[in-house]
């Protein structure tokens, strides 16, 4: 994408969330109270002047994206596959995912050793063996700091329990 | 309390094994992180911080504005060494630094950065022990609409100089502030797009959304392109810097180092500005001028003495006024609520003991860096060596543990990654994270202010012009919005 692409894909954007914002999330989301005798007490007014302000930005930045040149070079850097990098990215979304269920069930020590070792794995480490060792040990070292230094009750699951 | 009364209460707080322990702890940390291609000193006190719950108040920030100022200087051991800075506010030093680098001195330009880096910082927190106790007690006499001009102007000046354009950097804000409305309201305490959960209500958990915006689209990043290039480590050679060639600099230096703390307290502006306008004052005031971009030890010494410059100065607005001058204060204010602080002209009243021994603390952390400092430079190798393709997987499980740690809330933790995938995406489309994160903190007091300046006035908008003060931020907040309009016009222009 060029800084036109950007610049105008952006503006629709924040165009389309002010008007999200202002004629359903506000008037469904926020509660007020019905005595409120000045409007700019109301908690709705300031999620409404922002939601103004930012569909005032977005129309700025159409405005300006539309006298920018179509012609300019990509502003990210490439990569070799897309395609692969795109899987990947998929990918971390369903390590994420998973690591946010798993963590009230199988617990948070159990859960980062798989989380590093799939992350690592993902990003295609050339050090395998250093990475299952770090996948052990990290969590480990830091359940010990958290549990027993900071007295932090971290989620130990339904299954294996540390000390 | 008396000067004297005041710096002997902080010196009983400070004056123990404890803490300069903390700060010495933080210096390594910073020096490591930043000196690690990917880590950055952002991404170091936002990984430090969670390990500070457990410490005493004045402990924890001292580790961490160790951190900061150890993260500055271990930006430009990278950018010598691998010509990728460590820190944006590196992207200078690489100028002059890795071309000496690659003619073989590199001892010669590292031992430059530090001797500057240090004196910047000295002077940086002399100016921030000087003026933060004027602007306080000046502030002291700010009112709701006072404050609430005071933000907006910060928040100005923030969307419109983080980034390449002001029209991004307002979006980000704005984002940031819509953010900041989830949770209770202020006045009414109705529901604001708390969609009945309980773990919404009291707004989303400030540090799981910064360490999400700032670690975690690092790791994305990984993700999208795991074979990101890193350079060569060149060899550290047998020259060394002298001190005679620290004298020929020190102007320079010393220029820099105000230019440092001039930017610094102004919020948002940030370190790398500076070092490239102390690099090309520097430049111009030379006598040797043809050789800088070739490799002038001057040219490595103004760049780290502006970013170093600005490591203190951006502590001005936050003790001082509360706003925080970058992004990286911006984590530190975190460390502060933590404990149960909040920086403003109020803290210099509450809790002085705590004031005066971040400042004595400062002082010695110029020292550390020195030391600390020196050893880094010759041990760089281990840290370059780390394979980023298992950093990103430690500071997963970093950030996850740290994250919970803040509230024993997995919820936050889902917070966290939420916005790292907002980081990544703002990232993608060059919408500077900056004014996010600054909005996010910031949004909750303009509001506030903005809304007991209502209550006074009866719902009057002339309060918000009602004194000279306020007349001087909204003055300065026009000329920033015309400057920086103006600016990109002219950019623009060229272009065409």
């Amino acid at each position: 994408m060029n800084q036109r692409a950007i610049q105008m894909q952006l503006g629709i954007g924040a165009m389309l969330v002010a008007a999200f914002l202002m004629f359903y999330a506000i008037p469904n989301w926020v509660s007020s109270p019905t005595n409120i005798r000045n409007v700019v007490l109301s908690p709705r007014f300031w999620p409404y002047v922002l939601g103004g302000l930012t569909g005032l930005v977005g129309l700025g930045l159409v405005v300006f994206g539309r006298r920018m040149s179509a012609s300019e070079a990509p502003l990210n850097e490439a990569i070799d596959d897309p395609r692969a990098g795109a899987l990947r990215l998929m990918a971390m979304a369903v390590l994420m995912a998973v690591t946010f269920w798993a963590l009230s069930r199988i617990g948070m020590v159990w859960t980062s050793m798989l989380s590093f070792a799939a992350l690592a794995f993902l990003v295609r480490t050339r050090h395998p063996v250093t990475a299952l060792v770090c996948a052990v040990l990290v969590p480990l070292l830091l359940y010990a700091f958290f549990a027993h230094v900071a007295g932090v009750a971290i989620p130990q699951g339904e299954f294996v329990r540390l000390p | 309390m008396s000067l004297i009364d005041s710096i002997m209460a902080g010196f009983s707080l400070v004056g123990n094994f404890e803490a300069f322990l903390s700060l010495a702890i933080g210096v390594v940390i910073g020096v490591i992180g930043g000196a690690i291609p990917g880590v950055s000193a952002t991404m170091a006190v936002a990984l430090a911080l969670p390990f500070t719950f457990p410490m005493e108040a004045i402990n924890g920030i001292l580790l961490l504005l160790g951190v900061y100022k150890g993260g500055i200087f271990g930006g430009s051991i990278p950018a010598i060494l691998i010509k990728t800075p460590g820190t944006p506010a590196s992207s200078a030093t690489v100028l002059d630094g890795h071309p000496m680098a690659a003619r073989g001195e590199a001892g010669r330009a590292l031992g430059m950065a530090l001797w500057a880096s240090c004196t910047a910082d000295l002077i940086s927190n002399l100016a921030l022990i000087l003026f933060a106790g004027w602007l306080a007690s000046f502030a002291l006499s700010f009112g709701p609409p006072e404050f609430f001009a005071l933000i907006l102007f910060s928040l100005t000046i923030i969307a419109g100089v983080s980034g390449d354009s002001l029209l991004r950097g307002a979006l980000s804000a704005l984002l940031g502030l819509l953010l900041a409305t989830i949770g209770l309201d202020l006045i009414y305490g109705t529901n604001r797009f708390t969609f009945g959960d309980p773990s919404l209500m009291g707004g989303l958990n400030f540090i799981a959304v910064l360490i999400g915006l700032f670690a975690i689209p690092e790791i994305i990043n990984t993700v999208w392109h795991p074979t990101g290039h890193i350079g060569t480590v060149q060899k550290l050679g047998s020259k060394w810097v002298t001190f005679a060639e620290y004298r020929r600099c020190f102007k320079s230096i010393v220029r820099g180092s105000f230019i440092g703390v001039f930017l610094g307290s102004i919020p948002g502006i940030g370190a790398a500005p500076a070092a490239f306008l102390s690099y090309s004052e520097a430049r111009r005031k030379s006598p040797n001028k043809a050789n800088f971009g070739k490799g002038e030890i001057e040219g490595v010494a103004a760049s780290e003495a502006g970013n170093n410059g600005v490591a203190g100065a951006t502590l001005i607005p936050l003790l001082a006024l509360g706003v925080p001058g970058d992004v990286i204060t911006a984590i530190i204010i975190g460390a502060f609520m933590v404990h149960g602080l909040q920086p403003g002209p109020m803290m210099f009243v509450m809790n002085v003991d705590i004031i005066y021994g971040l400042f004595i603390g400062l002082i010695f952390s110029s020292a550390l860096l020195f030391v600390i400092g020196g050893l880094a430079i010759r041990g760089f190798k281990p840290a370059a060596d780390i394979p980023k393709r298992i950093l990103m997987p430690t500071v997963l499980v970093l950030c996850t543990y740290g994250v919970f740690a803040v509230n024993n809330n997995i919820f936050d933790v889902g917070v966290m990654f939420v916005m790292g995938w907002v980081g990544f995406a703002m990232g993608r489309y060059h919408i500077p994270a900056a004014p996010f994160l600054i909005a996010f903190i910031l949004g909750p007091l303009l509001e506030d202010n903005f809304r007991q300046a209502m209550l006074m006035s009866g719902g009057s908008p002339e309060i918000l012009l009602r004194g000279p003060i306020t007349w001087f931020f909204w003055g300065l907040t026009a000329l920033t919005v015309v400057a920086i309009t103006r600016g990109t016009l002219d950019k623009a222009r060229d272009k065409g």
